[in-house]
């Protein structure tokens, strides 16, 4: 939060005698203007002896609040964002890329349930390996139980026979170890301000395009529990980082999920609880049936599409579904 | 502060019937599509929209969004629009425009085809029937039209409760600003308003309240919010429809599981019952209770076998006012084309 004599540097008008006034009602950060009826606050100022000056600074103080909200846009700007920016990735399975109308969003964060060995990690081991190989992307894959395989990778990419052409598909995969919510903040961050200056540098050759979390459950179940709300607070405010994240640079996000028994008829359902169901734009069910190694996955939300339809698919050995 | 002089001659000048009538009539109730379509609703209402996720909340705030971009009748076809502008506050972060404009351009081809703009009126199932015909012969619509409507739509989100703030107390200049160029706002959105809850409540255990310094905490900031909308709804006619996302669990959850294969007859069996007991945990803060006018609550109910695409089914949502108290529940579907209402 910006003391007001921070903001003194960028306008005269918050001088001493304007931090006096907002100090008598309590004001001491750009941010405590929020919570003011700044209607009042102009009322307030007008029986002050510098009424003028005063109610100068409050309006000063309103076109910095201005420059905090993002941008309104209608609809025909949110459709040009949509399709100059938001590209549909291919998920490398053609089953499932016909289910999703293409694959995943960029700008969406999709998430993956299913129960333990339902194929959440292969599938994205092979969303990784597609998004390197067929669109040149950058991907990044934070992986929280040392699942990740790079020979599992490179079986997935079509042109493996090609040495040179893997090894240029592998390189653009880098992947993380990240075992705790408070190192997935830093990296979010880190991310963040490494992309930010990208943007501004006009970088966009080998750009990230997909970031993969596997998995974010076993992330956020350690600190949920109990009746407390620090934990869903921290779990809200990584989906939030990871919703900014993929809205302002066009990445597509995929996170895993695992599920929970919900105790009466031994159903399961997704893990992380009810808050969490407002975070992902699109929602994907895995389950195997381990006889005839088939997956289905079904939709459980999607922003754009009704829930309940379903595709079926196999488990691949290796980079075959290419041919 | 700009608008005094406006101000004052309201004060002293006394309407005549002529102007009075013109005014009331203008800011005259309406009436949303179904499943809004139970009470209308006017000016200064506040609709909330109570539902675990997902349950088509997005998706009747989109319908209504069309409902009020479009406009009464365009070229001698009626839309039975508002033809103002939606403003749309996504706090979520996950609405999708694609939705919107195939919604849009679904209700445009619709009125186009029947010409009178009837077509709400027709059953769910006819309105199906025709829809292979009319795919081939009539699949034109009117593209500056469209584009009229689209603009209509405004659109801002917010990822924390200090964007949200900021947003609501410029939103008045903004507001003021869309009316100088001649069009007017109908419906204020906010989707979903409790999307903070869990972050606003860590802060208010975080803060000092101390030289009667107000905190961001939780109450707090409901209670801004609460006031800066109430300010608005003070100077520009509007209706706010908010969604609410429950956030807690259900304490019996035994309704989805038990009716998943039993037909829609548990519905009315249901109602009674459900009257007694609070439908779901409220979380929100009294100032924003006793700010809403209006409630209503959406619940999964049994799957419904859609004809059309054979086994695939699509889940069904029931929909009950809970304020006023209404006894009938509407039971719809979404699909492609959008909200359907089945029986």
């Amino acid at each position: 939060m910006a003391p007001l004599k921070h903001v003194e540097r960028e306008n005269p008008i918050i001088d001493a005698s304007f931090r006096d006034f907002c100090a008598s009602h309590g004001i001491q950060t750009v941010e405590d203007f929020l919570l003011h009826d700044l209607y009042e606050l102009a009322a307030f100022a007008e029986r002050q002896r510098n009424a003028d000056r005063l109610k100068e600074g409050i309006t000063f103080m309103l076109s910095l609040i201005e420059l905090q909200c993002r941008p309104w846009l209608n609809g025909m700007e949110l459709l040009e964002d949509l399709h100059r920016n938001k590209h549909t990735l291919s998920t490398g399975d053609k089953g499932i890329d016909s289910l999703l109308q293409g694959g995943f969003r960029e700008g969406q964060v999709t998430e993956l349930v299913g129960p333990s060995s339902s194929g959440k990690t292969q599938f994205c081991m092979q969303a990784a390996a597609s998004v390197a190989e067929k669109y040149s992307a950058r991907v990044l894959y934070l992986d929280t139980g040392n699942s990740f395989s790079a020979r599992r990778i490179a079986q997935f990419i079509c042109s493996s026979s090609d040495a040179a052409l893997r090894q240029k598909v592998l390189s653009r995969i880098s992947c993380q170890m990240v075992y705790d919510v408070y190192t997935m903040f830093d990296m979010l961050h880190g991310l963040e301000v490494t992309l930010r200056s990208q943007a501004q540098m006009n970088v966009n050759e080998d750009r990230l395009q997909l970031l993969v979390v596997d998995s974010i459950s076993s992330l956020i179940t350690p600190i949920l529990g109990g009746s407390g709300s620090q934990g869903r607070a921290l779990m809200v405010a990584v989906g939030y980082m990871l919703k900014k994240l993929a809205h302002e640079h066009n990445i597509a996000i995929l996170v895993t999920n695992h599920t929970v028994g919900a105790g009466e008829g031994g159903r399961t359902k997704p893990a992380l609880g009810e808050t969490w169901k407002s975070i992902p734009h699109v929602r994907l069910m895995l389950t195997r049936d381990h006889r005839n190694n088939n997956c289905t996955i079904s939709i459980l939300k999607h922003t754009s599409m009704p829930a309940g339809h379903t595709v079926t698919t196999m488990t691949r050995e290796d980079n075959t579904h290419c041919l | 502060m700009g608008g005094e002089d406006e101000a004052n001659s309201w004060i002293r000048g006394d309407e005549t019937a002529k102007q009075m009538l013109s005014r009331v009539l203008r800011d005259r109730a309406f009436l949303l599509l179904p499943p809004l379509n139970r009470v209308p609703l006017r000016a200064g209402n506040v609709v909330e929209i109570t539902g675990a996720s997902p349950s088509a909340k997005t998706q009747i705030l989109i319908q209504a969004a069309i409902s009020c971009i479009l406009p009464k009748t365009w070229n001698g076809i009626h839309y039975g629009g508002l033809g103002k502008l939606v403003l749309f506050l996504d706090l979520d972060c996950r609405f999708d425009v694609l939705r919107l404009s195939e919604m849009l351009k679904h209700r445009l081809l619709q009125a186009n085809r029947l010409g009178n703009g009837a077509w709400w009126q027709l059953e769910a199932s006819n309105v199906k029937n025709s829809r292979a015909s009319q795919d081939k012969s009539n699949n034109v619509y009117d593209e500056e039209l469209y584009v009229s409507c689209m603009k209509r739509f405004m659109y801002v989100r917010c990822y924390d409760s200090l964007q949200l703030l900021s947003t609501l107390k410029t939103l008045h200049c903004r507001i003021r600003q869309q009316e100088a160029c001649g069009s007017q706002v109908g419906v204020l959105m906010i989707d979903s308003i409790g999307a903070f809850h869990w972050t606003d409540r860590l802060s208010s255990s975080l803060a000092l309240e101390k030289n009667n310094r107000k905190s961001l905490s939780l109450t707090n900031v409901v209670e801004t919010i609460v006031q800066e909308v109430k300010k608005i709804l003070q100077v520009h006619s509007l209706v706010v429809i908010a969604t609410k996302a429950t956030i807690y669990e259900e304490k019996f959850p035994t309704n989805e599981t038990n009716r998943k294969f039993s037909s829609n007859e548990d519905l009315s069996g249901n109602a009674s019952s459900k009257a007694q007991q609070t439908p779901f945990r409220e979380f929100m803060p009294s100032s924003w209770q006793a700010f809403v006018t209006h409630k209503i609550i959406i619940r999964k109910s049994a799957y419904h076998q859609s004809l059309q695409t054979g086994q695939q089914s699509l889940s069904a949502y029931s929909l009950e006012w809970l304020q006023p108290q209404l006894s009938s529940i509407d039971r719809f579907i979404v699909d492609d084309s959008g909200i359907v209402i089945v029986t």
